[in-house]
């Protein structure tokens, strides 16, 4: 017996190490790694199925629209479905379809989704085939047609550039944290509004959480958060305005292109290959009407483009239609800049709102002989005010006082004085992005002493090595808006707004606010114009519009393009612009601000190669503004070749 | 006085003055763990089925109470009178064994022909033939006239144990054969069997083990659930998924488990054979460590208060009986929980008292009955 007592002390170790492994292992699993287990049975035993949430709409200031949703019916196909014959079903219905079977594999075959999701493989089919296959659901097990939202553009391209495209999210844009509630077959916002206020207008996905046995079916419905639909924006755009604004362009760029300029260089047809026009609320900031040449139409992306409709939107050769050259591209802006520069000057010193100056069809900076600066005139004007030098648009009057800034920054290079003309135009918002709600808008370029640098360094080919310092000539040319200089129309009317309103410069917006579905305001977009931020005074501002009053009035530069305009009924101030750009033709400009007295639109017209201000830009602003106004001139008026 | 000091005497040695409370405790807590845990794993399939969910539970309860009526019977005779018809118990339990695989008598399930099913009812033998075994081997090795068995001794235990050994394991049910096998080393071991005779055992028992793998006596599928526990990588997709299952399960209880009914495994039917074999998965998610260490610490209470009583035993019959009782206690317990975890390979042995079947329980029962037995005359 002692020894079966000793025995047993054997039988109890081992029963001891027994419990020692199994209370390890339990530790090992329950207490050290279970986060990854429940994040496996969590994989593997509840299923979502989303409920996709209505893209919100957008309406113009009057509450018409301008994007909805239609339904659009597409086939969907689940794999797992599928009959006993899944190859002959997928045959038949590419023969239905009219689809080839290799496409539709493609998309079943897509290891983004699983099995057990449908998967659409048509869209906007054909009602009949909708019926079709419901008639012979029996044949195609686990394919249905359901509707689906799409975008719909009543009123066909007006104000694409503005209104923008949605299409399936994109390789780039999946791996994006910002899209990382999004699903592989979402729609996003690709360009214009859909991009800039994609999240307000997305609203949020509905989810169903199932919860599936092993044999992957539905146990019960474990929770459903139903979809919250996006927030439509309201813009400030109206449609009338815009209408009108994008025949103006249209019909403008169509007769600029008739006309034969003699003072190109080499004389030829004009070109026009582009413009854009901006109708603008100086007191809000809110855009009016914001149109681009040539334009697209928005309902290509409701299906993906097909190859050739892409080379169509962004092949070089038929003008990059998808870019908004509101505000995507910068220009030089020529003369249209010397209000600004007169408003510079009359600040600093250098230029007397009660003097006098000289106003010769030449320029010479003293001390380099060998430079001569043009006047757009062969003409010498004489003795002229900074009003007159404004209304005819005298160069030489402005190089005199890009030459005196040239002269301040010469005086002072590392102090304050530097950059006085830079300091004043960035003043007015040039070479910063306005901040318009509209994406990829760029900045254009103020340059100055440290960017010339900069420049050169970068690239030494493009600067004659004794250029590569800041020159006389930068100033010089900057005064009459050449040179390095560069703006969007959209800074321009932005800045003409600041004259118009007072001195306050404006953030612009094309929305003006968001609205639930109810239709109750949840946002207001603000224009922050009511914060006065130039330095200059009402007298300054009043004596500059003044001035540019005269510009549509007999012996200004636009008088020809405003000839036979009632200005009695509707003043109006603008000013001309053509920026030259060799080896191309010049660029047209035209801003104008209206009724003079107290502004309510700033209009700025811009036609790439369309010659003189006076020629292709300020015959549309008239366009615009007799459609606003209900004037009748009996269509496109020519503007002559005054800058 | 005298007379009154003596019927004192008398009545303190009366047995039922002697029932071991722990060990009764033990195996109630056990059994209602087992039954708790069954209606969590089988009420939300069985109400999918359209059918009364508590099916499997009321079953298991009718279970325990025939198993508590056994354990009070076999407690009161005295465990002597076991020792005395062993051997017509070991013959009868073989003879089931044989019968169990006349085709028409015995009932056949996954490929395996293991029970006598009568009136909704399934008896299964191999159950029983635990018992009978140990009681064949207490009976005769507490016989012997030497302080040790001899090599004789051990060859004739031998022989006598791979009777019932091959009957189980041509069922096939190699689960049972390995607690079979536990039970003759156990009592061998407290028996007093010399350690080379033991060694010489194990050697053959390799041997024979090997041959049966050669000779292509255990199929495929066996031979994959016993190793698939060395290699999850290269073991088939069926074997590996109700290990990984089991698994998941225990993991996501974590310390504190989900709570009773709320282990998402546990009711959404991923963990195979989960009332039977897999019971323990059921502990471990709803309960979480904290949970299945108290069951454990249960387990290691039973096996004690077993090992106690082999040890308090007044003869080698009881020792050897308790001894017989908490190697076969031991080694289910470790099999069993030893596969959840996935340290041991997959067979077919359920967890004593916890698991869902009829006649594991009855057996469980009469196993405690006769460790009550032999601690409630203890006294010589």
């Amino acid at each position: 017996m002692e020894r079966s007592t000793s025995r047993l002390k054997v039988l109890a170790i081992l029963v001891a190490f027994m419990f020692a492994a199994l209370t390890t292992r339990l530790w090992f699993l329950q207490v050290l790694a279970p986060a990854s287990a429940r994040e496996s049975i969590d994989r593997q035993s509840a299923r979502f199925v989303d409920k996709d949430a209505t893209r919100g709409r957008i309406y113009d200031d009057r509450h018409r629209p301008l994007v909805l949703n239609r339904i659009s019916l597409e086939v969907r196909v689940t794999k797992d479905q599928l009959g006993d014959d899944a190859e002959g079903e997928l045959l038949r219905l590419s023969d239905v379809l009219g689809i080839p079977v290799k496409e539709i594999r493609r998309g079943l075959d897509d290891k983004d989704y699983y099995d057990y999701q449908s998967k659409p493989v048509a869209y906007d089919v054909d009602k009949n085939i909708s019926f079709y296959l419901s008639e012979h659901e029996d044949e195609f097990p686990g394919v249905e047609v359901v509707p689906a939202a799409v975008r719909d553009y009543p009123n066909g391209t007006m104000a694409a550039h503005v209104l923008g495209v949605v299409g399936q999210i994109g390789a780039d844009e999946i791996v994006d944290k910002r899209y990382k509630d999004y699903g592989v077959n979402d729609l996003v916002g690709k360009t214009g509004l859909e991009k800039q206020y994609e999240r307000v207008l997305v609203g949020r996905k509905g989810r169903q959480k199932y919860l599936v046995n092993s044999n992957q079916e539905i146990v019960r419905v474990l929770g459903e958060e139903p979809a919250v639909p996006g927030s439509n924006l309201v813009l400030a755009l109206d449609l009338d305005t815009q209408r009108i604004a994008e025949q103006a362009l249209s019909d403008g760029i169509e007769h600029t292109r008739t006309l034969f300029d003699d003072t190109q260089d080499p004389p030829a047809y004009l070109k026009a290959n582009s413009g854009a026009v901006i109708v603008m609320d100086p007191t809000t900031g809110g855009i009016k009407a914001l149109a681009s040449w040539p334009t697209f139409d928005p309902s290509w992306f409701v299906r993906s483009p097909s190859k050739k409709q892409l080379e169509t939107l962004y092949g070089e050769h038929s003008g990059s239609p998808m870019l908004d050259r509101a505000t995507q591209l910068s220009f030089a802006p020529g003369s249209t800049f010397k209000p600004f520069i007169a408003l510079a000057a009359e600040q600093h010193g250098i230029a007397n709102f009660g003097s006098y100056y000289s106003c010769p069809p030449e320029y010479v900076y003293p001390g380099d002989t060998t430079t001569v600066f043009h006047n757009w005139t062969t003409a010498n004007l004489g003795t002229i005010s900074v009003d007159t030098a404004l209304k005819v648009s005298c160069d030489t009057v402005f190089y005199q006082f890009g030459a005196d800034f040239y002269d301040r920054y010469n005086a002072d290079q590392l102090g304050p004085d530097a950059t006085l003309l830079q300091d004043s135009l960035q003043q007015f918002g040039f070479g910063t992005a306005t901040k318009l709600d509209l994406p990829l808008e760029t900045s254009g370029l103020i340059p100055d002493p440290t960017w010339k640098e900069e420049f050169a360094i970068e690239h030494p080919d493009v600067l004659l090595p004794d250029e590569q310092s800041w020159l006389p000539g930068d100033d010089i040319q900057m005064a009459i808006g050449q040179g390095f200089v560069t703006v969007t129309p959209m800074q321009l009317a932005v800045a003409y707004s600041a004259i118009a309103n007072g001195g306050k410069l404006c953030r612009p917006h094309v929305v003006d606010h968001f609205e639930d579905p109810a239709g109750d305001t949840t946002h207001t977009v603000s224009g922050h114009c009511n914060k006065r931020t130039l330095p200059y005074s009402q007298a300054e501002l009043d004596y500059v519009m003044n001035a540019l009053t005269k510009v549509t009035q007999p012996g200004g530069t636009a008088s020809t393009a405003f000839a036979g305009f009632p200005l009695s009924e509707v003043p109006v101030a603008g000013k001309t612009g053509t920026a030259q750009r060799p080896p191309f033709q010049d660029t047209s400009w035209f801003a104008a601000m209206l009724p003079a007295g107290n502004p309510q639109y700033v209009i700025v017209a811009m036609v790439e190669q369309g010659g003189h201000g006076s020629t292709s830009a300020a015959p549309i602003v008239r366009q615009i503004i007799e459609g606003l106004y209900g004037i009748d001139s009996g269509g496109v008026v020519d503007g002559g070749s005054t800058d | 006085m005298d007379l009154v000091a003596g019927r004192t005497f008398a009545s303190e040695r009366r047995p039922i003055r002697h029932l071991d409370p722990v060990l009764l405790i033990t195996t109630a807590a056990l059994s209602i763990v087992g039954i708790l845990s069954i209606y969590s794993s089988t009420h939300r399939g069985l109400e999918a089925l359209g059918e009364d969910p508590t099916i499997y539970v009321k079953k298991q309860v009718a279970a325990l109470i025939l198993g508590i009526l056994l354990l009070l019977v076999i407690a009161t005779v005295d465990y002597r009178f076991f020792k005395v018809y062993a051997g017509f118990i070991f013959v009868a339990t073989v003879l089931m064994l044989v019968l169990v695989r006349v085709p028409g008598i015995g009932s056949t399930a996954n490929g395996a022909q293991r029970w006598f099913q009568f009136a909704g009812f399934q008896l299964t033998p191999s159950e029983f033939a635990k018992i009978a075994l140990i009681l064949m081997l207490a009976a005769m090795l507490s016989e012997l006239r030497t302080s040790e068995p001899m090599l004789s001794d051990v060859l004739r235990i031998c022989i006598v144990s791979v009777i019932p050994m091959m009957l189980v394991f041509i069922q096939p049910d190699i689960g049972t054969t390995i607690v079979l096998v536990a039970i003759v080393v156990g009592i061998l071991v407290v028996a007093g069997t010399r350690s080379r005779h033991l060694l010489a055992l194990a050697l053959t028992s390799i041997v024979l083990v090997s041959l049966a793998f050669q000779l292509n006596v255990i199929q495929d599928y066996q031979i994959q659930r016993l190793t698939g526990f060395l290699d999850p990588q290269n073991s088939t997709d069926a074997t590996n998924y109700n290990r990984k299952q089991a698994e998941l399960a225990i993991g996501a209880g974590g310390l504190f488990g989900s709570g009773y009914l709320g282990g998402t495994q546990t009711n959404l039917d991923f963990v195979p054979e989960q009332h039977t074999d897999f019971i323990f998965t059921v502990v471990g998610e709803e309960f979480g460590f904290v949970g299945a260490a108290f069951v454990l610490m249960l387990f290691a209470t039973l096996i004690w208060r077993a090992i106690r009583i082999s040890y308090l035993s007044k003869d080698p019959f009881g020792t050897y009986v308790a001894a017989g009782v908490a190697s076969m206690l031991a080694i289910q317990m470790f099999v069993n929980v030893g596969m959840v975890l996935g340290i041991m390979p997959i067979t077919g042995i359920p967890l004593p008292f916890v698991s869902y079947g009829g006649s594991a329980m009855l057996a469980n029962f009469l196993a405690a009955g006769l460790l009550l037995n032999v601690h409630m005359r203890r006294f010589k």
